[in-house]
């Protein structure tokens, strides 16, 4: 979740290379778990949202536990994404990985490049999976047709307006297209003299790629497929030219941090702002204003890529314990957790009948903005599932940074940012064959 | 580290000062004149203009730190609230105590910041002896070992450490976190270097009368060197009391974790930060190292003083 950490991905490689030989000898150093005693399963999570998410999924495994004696889940906080990725990678290097974890999507290819993952796909098949999860969030555990993980914490960026600061600028609905955005965020952006009193809008950087995708969704360009990225296309050119046309006319900024842009959002410095549905409790509950939410604006059509994670499960591990794991995963996801998941945290649930609960119900009623992002969700997909996606988001946030600051034309640095992803991705795949 | 060798020069000198403006006072008293008090009082006392302001923006971080955790959380990014809490709200505190065992962390961060301590010290004096004062085989070459092993980063080597540990059955214990860094090559080079500048005349005396190397170490050396220990003692505790990544690495439950840990989980990046109860538990995390620093203030200043390290 650091985006400064360069160094995670050097990290990675030196895990995964190393991990390469170690999982080729794997399946003759299986031990069987013992016949006796509760089948022991360890669970690796991060936590992406503040608040009690810790105490939230420890209660969570500690009421699966009470209620299967014969599995204990044993519930390890491993920090952000990032973080949990590397604990996961190095587990994998010793040969010992965790039976399940939650990454972010991004990070599905990674895996399967280290043969990590569990297949699913026809365990789900026989359940209820295909038929009540929500298809854009069981889409980002799909490669090649097969399943590699049940959708556990989906999010999305949604744009949030202060209602307060519309009112005043006579604005009475949120925009809809990016043409509206323009000429809204215009008439939003307060200027004293010369000094800036506030922005029309922000885009939260460190994850700017991310709502950048979205745009790329919005223009109907999914900007990468498995095996390569797609950054030099018109329609990814055009989304970056529209962000400079903004940040020229002076209503958005050319570069902010994650939290500083919620931050500033919250103090009334900028209008409008994209950020994920993750912040909607926090915002909601921060702000001395009415929060409002709404669809990421289109051009073509609506877009958004998902961020958020899915449970995975180790291919790694014997028969029963991988038996326990879906037992678990499946419990995790089921109809009733999803609902109190999704009401505790701001995370969107993922199965149909979870929304349609009356536990959900009544909160749809009570925080009518969580049902935008819902909406909005089935025009999502899946958030640059590229190998070395890390290294990739570099890439592409420097072709954004450089732009906006002036330094080169958009397409010109697409295409370089382009050029080196793949190159990046060519060498990963090359390395994961040899 | 200057400000504070600064605050503490602040210190005597408004002692000095403050005696001399009660003989100022007594001489007014007698020679009614206002003004020359003032100025006599700013000749002498000219420094605190400077010194002022830099304690002050050395301050700042801290104040900030302890009156956010004290807001509530609309406060904090309110315009319109002032810099002061509205209503000093300590429920921040006990809600960071929530989140986690802190109790528990606090205890883990103290034995290994300790045992690291205790270990490193008694390595890198036995190490820098030999280092300095020994002649042996390869020993130019063996201490460029050990000063290429500063120059790794400590992220590098993760999954060698981590593979070692496991093959020592240690993962998820105390000391998983404590014996990678019982070695330090950059304590060996300093306390080398100190010892080193002992003149040799001092240990040939010892020896003389009959002292062998322990003895020696013990009776001569150790106590000459002193304020490089302590520099480099404050060094090590406060790098291993903030590492996070190593012991979240190696560590599984909650029972062999450290506060660090425990502060990542208010620091969230999807939510944007819980600021008012990060800052709390940033209060409660840093004030046991503060403590200690105020404790043991003048002989951490000496020692930097004397090293030259700032």
């Amino acid at each position: 979740m650091n985006p400064s950490k360069f160094n995670l991905s050097r990290r990675k490689f030196l895990a995964a290379s190393a991990a390469i030989p170690v999982i080729g000898l794997a399946p003759g150093l299986i031990r069987s778990a013992r016949a006796s005693g509760p089948v022991k399963l360890q669970f690796m999570y991060p936590v992406g949202v503040s608040g009690d998410i810790n105490r939230i999924v420890s209660g969570m495994v500690a009421d699966f536990n009470a209620q299967h004696p014969g599995i204990e889940v044993e519930a390890i906080y491993a920090g952000s994404y990032d973080n949990t990725e590397q604990k996961v990678i190095t587990s994998l290097g010793i040969d010992e990985p965790p039976s399940l974890w939650l990454p972010i999507n991004s990070a599905l290819q990674t895996f399967l490049g280290l043969d990590a993952l569990e297949d699913i796909t026809d365990l789900a098949k026989a359940d209820d999976i295909y038929d009540d999860f929500l298809p854009g969030f069981l889409n980002t555990c799909i490669s090649d047709d097969r399943l590699y993980g049940l959708p556990f914490q989906p999010s999305t960026p949604v744009l949030y307006y202060n209602k307060d600061a519309f009112k005043a600028a006579g604005i009475t609905k949120a925009p809809d297209t990016w043409d509206e955005l323009l000429v809204a965020a215009q008439a939003l952006t307060l200027r004293e003299g010369g000094d800036l009193k506030r922005w029309g809008l922000t885009v939260g950087g460190g994850w700017h790629d991310w709502i950048f995708e979205c745009y790329c969704r919005q223009n109907e360009l999914v900007p990468w497929q498995k095996d390569k990225v797609l950054f030099d296309r018109p329609e990814a050119i055009e989304a970056l030219e529209f962000w400079k046309k903004m940040v020229d006319a002076g209503v958005m900024p050319a570069a902010s941090t994650w939290q500083g842009s919620a931050n500033d959002f919250l103090a009334g410095h900028t209008a409008m702002l994209y950020h994920s549905t993750g912040s909607l409790t926090n915002l909601r509950t921060s702000a001395s204003f009415d929060v409002g939410v709404a669809f990421m604006p289109k051009n073509k059509t609506y877009g958004a890529a998902q961020g958020g994670g899915p449970l995975m499960i180790a291919k790694n591990q014997s028969d029963e314990k991988k038996e326990a794991s879906w037992t678990f995963a499946r419990w995790m996801t089921n109809t009733e957790n999803q609902a109190k998941w999704s009401r505790a945290t701001g995370y969107l649930a993922v199965r149909k009948s979870a929304w349609e609960s009356a536990e959900m119900q009544s909160y749809l009623v009570e925080v009518p903005a969580a049902k935008v992002a819902l909406d909005q969700a089935a025009y999502a997909g899946a958030f640059l599932q590229v190998p070395g996606y890390h290294r990739v988001r570099e890439h592409l946030k420097s072709a954004l940074d450089r732009t906006l600051a002036g330094e080169v034309d958009a397409a010109s640095a697409l295409v370089e940012a382009n050029n080196n992803s793949n190159r990046e991705i060519e060498r990963l795949m090359r390395r994961q064959k040899g | 580290m200057t400000d504070i060798v600064r605050n503490t020069q602040a210190a005597s000198t408004a002692t000095t000062a403050s005696t001399a403006t009660t003989a100022a006072n007594t001489v007014a008293a007698i020679v009614p004149s206002p003004f020359s008090v003032v100025l006599r009082w700013m000749s002498r006392r000219w420094q605190h203009f400077i010194l002022a302001p830099l304690v002050l923006l050395w301050l700042s971080p801290m104040i900030w730190i302890v009156l956010t955790s004290l807001k509530t959380k609309v406060e904090v990014f309110d315009p319109d609230a002032g810099i002061l809490p509205a209503v000093l709200n300590f429920a921040n505190y006990p809600a960071t105590l929530a989140v986690a065992p802190f109790g528990m962390y606090l205890v883990n961060s103290i034995l290994v910041t300790g045992s690291i301590l205790i270990a490193q010290l008694v390595t890198i004096t036995l190490a820098a002896y030999a280092f300095a004062r020994l002649e042996f085989p390869l020993k130019r070459f063996l201490f460029t070992l050990f000063l290429l092993q500063v120059m790794f980063p400590i992220y590098a080597i993760f999954l060698t450490n981590f593979v070692t540990l496991r093959e020592l059955g240690l993962i998820n214990t105390l000391p998983a976190m404590i014996v990678p860094f019982v070695a330090s090559g950059y304590g060996t080079f300093m306390l080398r270097q100190a010892f080193r500048q002992v003149p040799s005349e001092l240990s040939d005396a010892a020896r003389l009368d009959g002292c062998g190397h322990l003895a020696i170490l013990w009776h001569v050396y150790l106590p000459l060197v002193q304020p490089t220990l302590v520099a480099f003692g404050i060094i090590s505790v406060v790098t291993h009391w903030n590492d996070y990544m190593w012991p979240l690495l190696v560590t599984n439950s909650d029972s062999v974790r450290t506060l660090p840990i425990g502060l990542g989980l208010l620091a969230k990046s999807d939510s944007g930060a819980d600021w008012t109860r990060l800052m709390a538990g940033t209060t409660l995390v840093v004030s046991p190292l503060l403590l200690v620093f105020v404790i043991f203030q003048r002989r951490f200043i000496d020692s930097f003083m004397h090293t030259g390290v700032k």
